[in-house]
């Protein structure tokens, strides 16, 4: 018997606790307001991001390029946009315990985020079933906007980037042989493998050697030895910046001196730091480019710098044009409701931000063109 | 009434507490006869793993998935069980952190069969499988006022719970059974227990299967919650997620794993509040726990003081006989 009543109480005591952690997030759900009425279309937006763990640089550059952009648009009058940020650590299930607050406590219209491609596996579906808008910044991974009616993303997939490169690289260096190297187990880094297979397959490169690494490997040796003695005239790198920077090092100093090709991971001038010289002759695809001569892009990226003291970097690029592609489909709606919100995401055409000309397709995938970079004597510039 | 109660965010922050519960449940089996394992991790990516295979690949209904997907854990259990008991302490703790360190490269490496670092994506949903075959029969969740995805989360909870409650309360059982009495006789002392003829091989071998068929267990309940499985889901971090469960809460009850599992997953949803702070104050925690009771938060003693608490007004107090482990 009083063991009964000890587990009964074992199982209040649960249950009291999750009642306790409810209570935190309720208040804000009532303050949601639509207000068509007067012109100006107020709406809250979740946002799920990487803000603390080992990939917190990419939350806050993405929460600051969103802060940014809520700040103009706020001013503008015509949208007002409350920012909901809540963190997702990296980790699913912490990204899909955030949606289903943002979505349920406090009843946001559509959602910004979250920042891997595998949170946006579990969450995409989630949401798509709820009928909430989502649009990812930062997700690059295959088949992402096909999740569902109202996945969305405005980051240029490795579909489009890679090939872009590529192409250019043949055009210039007239190569046919090449060399695939990628990180076997990291899911950014193995999508890009797989587009960068196909697209050297379908422009008729012939793949010398397909070598592997690791996650935070440090010696490279064994498989820059393989590709010296294959002597491509390409190499294509699937790698996030912390290990591609070791391997163009490691690379250079062994003579290696033929040029990279690299995926959206590759692309930071983190690489010029870390490697020096050696980075030179890495050749990356990217929806954004700081020095741009275009009044647009010159703007954010010294309001930016004043406000964080730091140069803006393709995420933070992203996440602004993206809660500015969110304020002018609220605008066309005309109203903060769902639905509505996603037809008119759908309906996003030829819209001009920092990052060019910006377009959805069918599946709410991304419509634009990538500038091709290369670094050259220390700085990413045009590749011609 | 009951719509507005049910918030399918809070449903889901339980639902993961209860599959870590059971994860914490099954490093405490291990360790109740003071061997310390931490393939834990590794037993849940195969379960996880072979329940979505064959839920995606054969088009099983999810039950089965999980009983192959549980049973292939616990048949990996005795298989690796046996070799490695031999060994003991931190040589244990290195070869069964080996182990699912193996299992995962072998998760990352497979493609054809799993995809790679890619993961499993589309994992049929328990809540929502349920959901199609009760509609299927006719019914409809507006019955009881309820929303679909309200309906979802609440047979998912109301599922775990169920299976939380009886797993606990038969290790619970276990406990004060003859096999409970071995393994805690081969904690304290392995010689001593031997030479009064308990089979000790065969009972840590069982402590580590009934280990690993939880934690497969949990796995599976995992796959099929999230819907989605990558390889970076089974690696070392989780292990040591899961023991900190026990290090936290305290391994010599089983209420201690479950604590710490509760108090750590509901943690940092607690402290969204506080943004990108919140897994500095959840350090924080951990490190002035582990200063001030090494032992875990709840033993014997704890246990015995609230039982005193809730029994004094019927004039008795709690004897060792009836000490609850």
């Amino acid at each position: 018997m009083r063991k009964q009543l000890k587990k009964f109480a074992q199982f209040t005591a649960l249950s009291s606790l999750l009642v306790l952690s409810a209570c935190g997030g309720d208040q804000a759900a009532g303050d949601k307001e639509e207000q068509s009425g007067g012109g100006t279309v107020k709406a809250d937006i979740g946002v799920i991001s990487y803000i603390s763990g080992p990939g917190a640089a990419y939350g806050e550059a993405i929460t600051n390029g969103l802060k940014l952009a809520q700040e103009e648009i706020n001013s503008k009058g015509e949208v007002e946009i409350n920012l909901v940020i809540e963190d997702s650590a990296g980790k699913q299930d912490q990204a899909l315990t955030a949606a289903q607050k943002l979505m349920n406590s406090e009843n946001v219209t559509g959602i910004i985020g979250p920042t891997l491609s595998t949170e946006m596996n579990v969450v995409g579906p989630e949401a798509d079933l709820n009928g909430v808008p989502i649009m990812g910044t930062s997700t690059t991974a295959e088949g992402i906007p096909q999740i569902g009616d109202y996945v969305f993303r405005n980051s240029l997939p490795e579909a489009l980037a890679i090939p872009a490169a590529i192409d250019k690289a043949i055009e210039k260096y007239d190569a046919k042989k090449v060399a695939i190297l990628y990180g076997n187990d990291d899911v950014f880094t193995k999508s890009g493998f797989d587009t960068m297979k196909k697209a050297a397959e379908e422009k008729g490169l012939e793949i010398l050697t397909i070598e592997t690494f690791q996650k935070g490997q440090s010696d490279y040796n064994a498989q820059l030895t393989k590709i010296k003695g294959l002597n491509p005239d390409l190499i294509l790198a699937s790698a996030l910046y912390n290990e591609g920077a070791v391997i163009m090092d490691q690379a250079r100093k062994m003579g290696i001196d033929v040029p990279f090709v690299g995926g959206n991971g590759f692309n930071s001038p983190e690489v010029i730091n870390i490697a020096g010289d050696a980075a030179n002759g890495l050749i990356v695809a990217t929806p954004w480019y700081g020095e741009k001569e275009d009044e647009k892009v010159q703007d954010f990226v010294s309001k930016y710098e004043e406000e964080y003291s730091k140069k803006p970097d393709q995420f933070a690029a992203q996440a602004y044009d993206a809660l500015y592609i969110m304020a002018e489909a609220l605008k066309n709606a005309g109203e903060a409701d769902r639905d509505a919100l996603r037809d008119a995401l759908a309906e996003v055409q030829g819209f001009n931000g920092i990052l060019g000309e910006f377009s959805f397709d069918k599946e709410g995938d991304v419509v634009m063109d990538p500038t091709v970079l290369v670094i050259e004597d220390g700085a990413f510039k045009v590749f011609e | 009434m009951l719509a507005e109660l049910i918030n399918p965010y809070h449903l889901q922050v339980a639902s993961f507490i209860l599959i870590n519960i059971i994860l914490g449940v099954s490093i405490y089996i291990t360790l109740s006869t003071g061997q310390l394992s931490l393939a834990n991790a590794g037993f849940m990516g195969i379960g996880a793993y072979t329940s979505a295979l064959l839920t995606l690949n054969f088009d099983l209904p999810i039950i089965v998935g999980i009983l192959a997907g549980t049973l292939m854990a616990g048949l990996f259990g005795i298989i690796i069980g046996i070799p490695t008991l031999r060994l003991q302490g931190v040589y244990l703790a290195i070869v069964t952190l080996g182990f699912g360190e193996v299992i995962r490269v072998i998760f990352v490496n497979w493609e054809s069969l799993t995809k790679g670092a890619v993961g499993l994506s589309g994992i049929p949903h328990m809540g929502r499988e349920i959901l199609k075959t009760l509609k299927g029969f006719g019914f409809d969740p507006k019955v009881f006022g309820l929303q679909n995805n309200q309906f979802v989360f609440l047979t998912i909870f109301l599922l775990l719970l169920v299976i939380t409650i009886s797993i606990i309360m038969f290790f619970r059982r276990q406990n004060r059974s003859r096999v409970g009495r071995a393994f805690a006789a081969i904690k304290l002392d392995e010689k001593a227990a031997e030479s009064m003829g308990i089979n000790i091989t065969y009972y840590k071998v069982l402590a580590f299967a009934q280990g690993a068929l939880v934690a497969g267990f949990a796995g599976t309940l995992f796959a099929h919650v999230l819907a989605y499985i990558s390889p970076a889901d089974f690696a070392y971090h989780r292990a040591v997620e899961i023991l900190i469960f026990a290090v936290f809460g305290g391994s010599e009850v089983i209420w201690g794993p479950v604590f710490g599992a509760l108090f750590l997953t509901v943690m940092p949803e607690v402290l969204r509040f506080i943004s990108e702070y919140r897994y500095m104050i959840y350090g924080l925690i951990i490190i002035i726990m582990m200063a001030v009771r090494p032992q875990g938060l709840i033993d014997v003693n704890i246990l015995n003081w609230i039982k005193l608490k809730t029994s004094k007004r019927r004039q008795k107090h709690g004897t060792s006989s009836q000490k609850s482990m």
